[in-house]
C-alpha cells in the first residue's frame, strides 16, 4: 500500500505536518487532482488517512491527516526497508 | 511527482520555506522602512507631531493592509495551507519570544535613550550609539526569524535593514555629511523591496493556481 511512490509521497508529506488541505498535497506531490483523489481515497480505506470535507468561505475544502494507524504503518514500512535492505553492500 | 527528497527533515523545511518565496515579507519590510524614511520628511515639513503620527500610522495601514491580504490570498490559493508539526511549532514559538524580547528591548532602549537626550549629557555618545544598536536589533530579530523560520535570506534582509540608522548618523558625525532619512531609510527600504518583487515574481511563475479543490 505504501510503497507506491505517490502514497509514498502522501504518506511522507502528512507525516510532517498535523495536517494539510488538498491544495497543499498537490502541490508537494505534483500529482493530478485525479491522481490524488484516487490514491487519497484508497489510503482511507485503508485507514491511514483522516479525510474531512468542508468549506473555506464558499469554495470547498478538503483537509487531510495521517491516523495513528498511518503514522505507525511509515514507520513500520521504514523498519521492514531497513531490514530488507541491510545486506546490501556499502562499499564498491 | 516530487518524491525526490532526501529526509523528512528536508521535506519539511523545503515546504515550510515556500511559504516565504512569494516575497511579500521582503516587501512589507521594505515599504515600512521607506515609510518610515518618508515619514521624518512629513515631520520636518509639517511641525506638528499628532498629525505626522497620523500620517505615519496611515501610511503604515495602506501598506501593512494590501499586502497581507495578498499574502493570505496568493498562498492558500497556490500553496495551499497545513497545520505545522510540534518542532516547527516549536520553532515558530522560538521566533515569537526573541521578537517579543527584541520590542522589550527596543522600548527599554528607547526610554534610556530619551532619558539621556533630555538630560543633555552624553548626547554625543548616545548619538554614536544608536546606530550600532539599531544594526545590533536589527540583525538579531531577522537572525532569528532566519533561524527559526528556516528562511536563510532573512540574514540578508536584517543586514541590510540594519543600515538605515547608521547612514543617518555617523555620515553626519564623522564628516558633517548629512544623509536626509527618505534616503537613509528608503535606500535600504528600496533594496529590500526590489528582492520582494524579485522572489514574488518567482513565485507567481513558479506556482501557478492548481484549479479549484473539487471538494
Amino acid at each position: 500500500m505504501i510503497h507506491e511512490p505517490a502514497r509514498l509521497a502522501i504518506m511522507t508529506n502528512l507525516y510532517v505536518v498535523d495536517n494539510a488541505n488538498a491544495t497543499y498535497l498537490l502541490q508537494q506531490t505534483g500529482l493530478t487532482w485525479g491522481n490524488l483523489g484516487s490514491h487519497l481515497a484508497r489510503l482511507e480505506d485503508a485507514g491511514y488517512v483522516a479525510i474531512k470535507k468542508g468549506y473555506h468561505g464558499k469554495k470547498p475544502e478538503t483537509t487531510v491527516a495521517l491516523t495513528t494507524t498511518g503514522r505507525n504503518a511509515l514507520v513500520e514500512y521504514r523498519d521492514r526497508l531497513i531490514t530488507a535492505l541491510a545486506p546490501v553492500a556499502t562499499d564498491g | 511527482m516530487t518524491t525526490g527528497f532526501t529526509d523528512l527533515e528536508q521535506l519539511e523545511r523545503q515546504a515550510f520555506r515556500r511559504f516565504y518565496d512569494d516575497g511579500i515579507f521582503d516587501l512589507y519590510v521594505g515599504a515600512m522602512l521607506v515609510v518610515m524614511g518618508i515619514g521624518a520628511l512629513i515631520s520636518d515639513r509639517m511641525d506638528n507631531e499628532p498629525l505626522t503620527m497620523i500620517a505615519i500610522l496611515g501610511m503604515g495601514l495602506v501598506v501593512t493592509i494590501p499586502l497581507l491580504l495578498a499574502r493570505r490570498s496568493l498562498l492558500r490559493t497556490r500553496l495551499g495551507t497545513f497545520e505545522p508539526g510540534p518542532e516547527r511549532r516549536r520553532r515558530i514559538a522560538g521566533t515569537r519570544l526573541v521578537l517579543l524580547g527584541s520590542v522589550v528591548l527596543g522600548v527599554v532602549a528607547f526610554g534610556i535613550a530619551a532619558a539621556v537626550y533630555k538630560s543633555g549629557t552624553g548626547a554625543d555618545t548616545l548619538a554614536a550609539l544608536l546606530p550600532v544598536l539599531w544594526f545590533a536589533n536589527t540583525v538579531i530579530v531577522f537572525g532569528a526569524a532566519a533561524y527559526f523560520l528556516d528562511v536563510p535570506r532573512f540574514y540578508a534582509v536584517g543586514v541590510i535593514a540594519g543600515t538605515a540608522m547608521p547612514l543617518l548618523i555617523w555620515p553626519d558625525l564623522l564628516w558633517d555629511y548629512q544623509i536626509h532619512p527618505v534616503l537613509s531609510f528608503g535606500i535600504p527600504g528600496a533594496v529590500i523591496c526590489s528582492i520582494g518583487v524579485f522572489k514574488l515574481r518567482g513565485f507567481l511563475e513558479r506556482y501557478p493556481v492548481p484549479g479549484s479543490d473539487r471538494g
